[in-house]
């Protein structure tokens, strides 16, 4: 990137630039070399066990899996990430989705018409319907002083339910014994892009709505803005910034993500609605980790959410190769965190040792993000 | 004469900072021993190093004689120091007695004896002539005699060095003059007081020898007899200063800023303001004095548009602006220096430019359709630095970067810098060294002199009587009295801050 007028889109620390001294990297060496220590201290072979799950994630059709695992992962940490740079910490990405997964596979089975109108017509509803379930937590924090970090976590087990409902007793598709919706008629599924063995077009949706959003950040007053209330909130009021009526759209454009990604699961990968599938696939939890590893930065959060798709579809290959469980893969996601998390201790510890530097100075950058 | 302390050679480097560079400081027993410095003169790692909160890399202390190396306050505190904070460090909820005895209550079989420690601390506070009632519970007290509890907790453990840091930042003229006694008091009675402070009057008032730090050494050491303010800011600066500045009358022009029977709400439900009516003109500072928490935090926040107006009516150039927004007010003409510059009027974590940029984001110039026009907002930013001469790094680099004072000038500029009609100043001078005080006044005082109207909130008199064309003061939620700062000196102003024409009047 060239010069930075503004705020590199997710802030200090973050940019593309500054990845080699960026605490991310640090994490993934720290949480790579513990999970080597683990496998061989259970007696396997880490060296094998590695390059089986580097192979199954990016040879054969294991880079197709993982390109398309990586869609739901990145859209949903695109979710929670313009929420959470803007300090609304919106914890209801999985409600959104199963929402306006919902709603668009809805669409998608019963709207007649061709592919070409019907899918775009049924992402449509499906992020239309994410915004409106993303909207009661924001006017309720708004309006009635709730925190949305309560009720949208709360508000993923009701949707969870009125989803459920609708599936079992207004939808049930009774020619098969799951507890599912009919499947999506073939011309309502979402194409493929003949490469690697195909993946959904959603993979350029999702690219897509990574670049709109990394310039929007970096580029638009609205980007600034979403920024400053997320930093410092005060600031953002006294500079005349309307965080509230902010929070409400931000919740919106959170939600309707969500709802789109729940729609691509349905179009694009599964083609019906199975009810509770989304919910134990945790896609909107690694997407959530995939933010928080990626500072919130969009590019980063691409690269982050490709990582961790390859890990899960490579820790399967692992476990089937090297005999090495694939639950190796969620260690290594969760030493990641962990070490991200700790730099916020390294900071604390850094500032602490330095107060009094020089007095009258303010602490150093690079804490309270998110 | 005997040395209760003395510095030889204190050398603290941190990195890409000498803060003390071979500090050498003799303080006499019995003195009344000043110290200033501007801020970042080094005064308060000197200080820390004393107190054995981190090493020095060179030099040595020596306590009566002694060399000494503390590791810890506590060490210190055994050794005879005792040190009264800017920031009081004591329990709201406990007694006065309780707070001076913790941690060395006195005990009867095993037990502790309160009322023992109520009696002692009594009897210490009548000694120095300290009026504190050691049973009056802390948090119910005005912030001078929380100080002299902060003293008495320094005197229990007999100190025989007390340090004093800044102390007078929060007092009234009033509390301060009786501080002053209480220090001369503890003087006569044998002990060594250092006294921290960056005011010249006070090192005249109350010192017997000052000692002057500037970017961490000790550039003179002065018998206060033998100074005066001038020569002692011309050490601190490194060149002349001419303290005796007053703003010029001037003609005032239409009213810009009318505030009419304002009631505004505060913390716990309480009218904070009550009934406030007040006129800024054009070409006129108006200074509101008041001791913090009489209502200015909340007359201001609701000019500004932070806080809702329930009662009463705001108007600027005549317009009705009571429940405007925030961003409304401001593109009407409404600049705004806020107290709290670190939590309110910067963002650490953001750029120089982007902290320069808010507040006007929506302006014309800085975008079209909602997306910024990328080089005119480089170039603001770059024009407002150079033209504040605000000292930083790339404009993209954090904020927090800067020094207090040039933080203060970043928040300054972004504010003055479009032409507003109307700035409100709140402490606009807090906390920032004696360079960047005179160039706040000045831009002020040019401000003023365009055609500007300023209303400005200081807790510092000088600086309410240096800048003001009219001065309101306040009290309890009230603007008490009308003053021209001509006629008036700073003992009349406090005598209105501190109600005491009300009680005056009531008999």
């Amino acid at each position: 990137m060239a010069e930075q007028p503004l705020d590199a889109p997710a802030g200090v620390g973050s940019k593309i630039g500054n990845v080699a001294g960026h605490p991310a990297l640090f994490s993934l060496i720290f949480a790579f070399a513990l999970g080597w220590a683990i496998v061989w201290l259970t007696g396997g072979d880490p060296w094998f066990a590695y390059r089986e799950m580097f192979d199954g994630a990016v040879t054969g059709s294991g880079l197709r899996n993982t390109l398309s695992r990586a869609i739901p992962i990145v859209g949903m940490a695109l979710a929670v990430s313009v929420a959470f740079r803007s300090g609304v910490i919106n914890l209801g990405g999985e409600g959104q989705m199963v929402v306006g997964g919902l709603a668009g596979t809805v669409v998608a089975i019963y709207m007649p018409g061709p592919g070409q109108l019907v899918i775009p017509v049924a992402m449509v509803v499906g992020g239309l319907a994410g915004a409106l379930w993303a909207l009661l937590p924001a006017l309720g924090q708004t309006r009635l002083r709730l925190p949305i970090l309560i009720t949208s976590l709360l508000l993923n087990y009701v949707a969870r339910a009125i989803t459920g409902y609708l599936v079992r007793f207004r939808l049930l598709d009774d020619s098969v014994t799951l507890t599912s919706t009919e499947q999506v008629p073939a011309t309502a599924r979402m194409p493929k892009i003949p490469v690697f063995g195909g993946v959904s077009y959603s993979l350029l949706l999702v690219v897509v709505l990574v670049i709109v959003i990394w310039v929007v950040y970096g580029r638009s007053v609205s980007g600034y803005e979403t920024r400053m209330a997320g930093l410092n909130g005060r600031f953002a009021r006294y500079g005349g910034i309307q965080v509230e009526r902010q929070t409400v759209y931000v919740m919106a454009v959170a939600g309707a993500i969500g709802g789109v990604i729940g729609t691509h699961m349905i179009l694009g990968d599964a083609y019906r609605y199975i009810d509770g599938e989304l919910v134990l696939s945790g896609l909107a939890w690694t997407g959530l980790l995939v933010a928080l590893l990626a500072n919130n930065h969009p590019l980063l959060i691409l690269a982050a959410g490709l990582l961790f798709s390859g890990l899960q579809i490579g820790g399967l290959a692992m476990q089937r190769n090297a005999d090495v469980s694939w639950r190796l893969a969620q260690v290594l996601q969760a030493l990641v965190i962990v070490a991200v998390a700790s730099r916020l201790t390294f900071t604390w510890f850094k500032r602490r040792t330095d107060r009094g530097v020089t007095p009258g100075e303010v602490e150093p950058a690079g804490v309270g993000e998110v | 004469m005997s040395l209760a302390l003395e510095f030889r050679g204190i050398t603290k480097r941190f990195p890409g900072v000498l803060a003390n560079d071979a500090i050498d400081m003799k303080v006499e027993a019995g003195h009344i021993h000043a110290v200033v410095g501007e801020n970042g003169a080094g005064k308060t790692t000197l200080m820390s190093i004393l107190f054995g909160l981190y090493p020095a890399d060179a030099g040595e202390i020596l306590v009566s004689g002694e060399r000494v190396r503390f590791t810890s306050a506590l060490e210190a505190i055994r050794a005879g120091l005792g040190m009264v904070h800017q920031a009081f460090r004591l329990f709201p909820t406990l007694s006065v007695a309780d707070n001076v005895v913790f941690r060395d209550e006195p005990t009867r079989r095993g037990m502790i004896d309160r009322a023992a420690g109520a009696e002692g601390v009594g009897a210490l506070a009548e000694r120095y002539g300290l009026a504190v009632d050691p049973r009056a519970v802390v948090e119910t007290l005005p912030v001078g005699v929380l100080q002299r509890v902060e003293i008495l907790k320094a005197l229990y453990r007999d100190a025989r060095i007390l340090i004093l840091d800044e102390p007078t930042a929060v007092l009234t003229p009033q509390e301060r003059d009786k501080l002053f006694e209480v220090i001369r008091r503890l003087r006569d009675a044998g002990r060594t007081i250092l006294f921290i402070t960056h005011k010249l009057g006070e090192v005249m008032a109350v010192s017997d020898r000052v000692t002057v730090l500037r970017d961490g050494r000790s550039v003179a050491d002065l018998v206060t007899a033998e100074t005066n303010p001038t020569e002692i800011a011309r050490y601190m600066t490194g060149r002349q200063v001419d303290l005796d500045r007053r703003a010029p009358a001037h003609e005032a022009g239409g009213a810009v800023l009318t505030v009419t029977d304002l009631t505004v709400t505060g913390q716990h439900g309480r009218a904070a303001v009550k009934n406030v009516s007040l006129e800024v003109r054009a070409g006129e500072i108006v200074g509101v004095a008041g001791i913090a928490g009489n209502g200015q935090s909340e007359l201001i926040e609701a000019v500004t548009g932070l806080r809702d107006v329930p009662d009463g009516s705001i108007h600027l150039h005549g317009n009705d602006i009571s429940t405007s927004e925030v961003l409304t007010r401001r593109l009407a003409g409404m600049a705004y220096i806020p107290e709290d510059r670190h939590g309110v009027g910067t963002s650490h974590l953001a750029t120089v430019s982007n902290n320069l940029l808010l507040g006007h984001q929506r302006r014309d110039g800085f975008q079209s359709k909602g997306w910024f026009d990328r080089k005119a907002v480089r170039h603001h930013a770059r024009r407002l630095i150079e033209t504040y001469g605000i000292r930083s790094g790339p404009i993209n680099s954090p904020v927090s970067t800067l020094s207090g004072g040039n933080l203060q000038k970043v928040v300054v500029a972004r504010e003055m810098s479009h032409g507003a009609p109307l700035l409100i100043a709140e402490q606009p001078t807090r906390g920032v060294d004696i360079a960047a005080i005179e160039f706040i006044h000045d831009r002020l005082i040019t401000f003023r002199d365009d055609g500007g109207a300023v209303l400005l909130v200081s807790a510092e008199l000088s600086e309410i009587r240096a800048l003001s064309t009219r001065i309101l003061v306040m009290f309890d939620g009230r603007i008490v009295a009308e003053l021209d700062p001509a006629e008036v000196d700073e003992a009349a102003i406090g005598y209105y801050m501190t109600g005491a024409h009300e009680e005056a009047l009531s008999g």
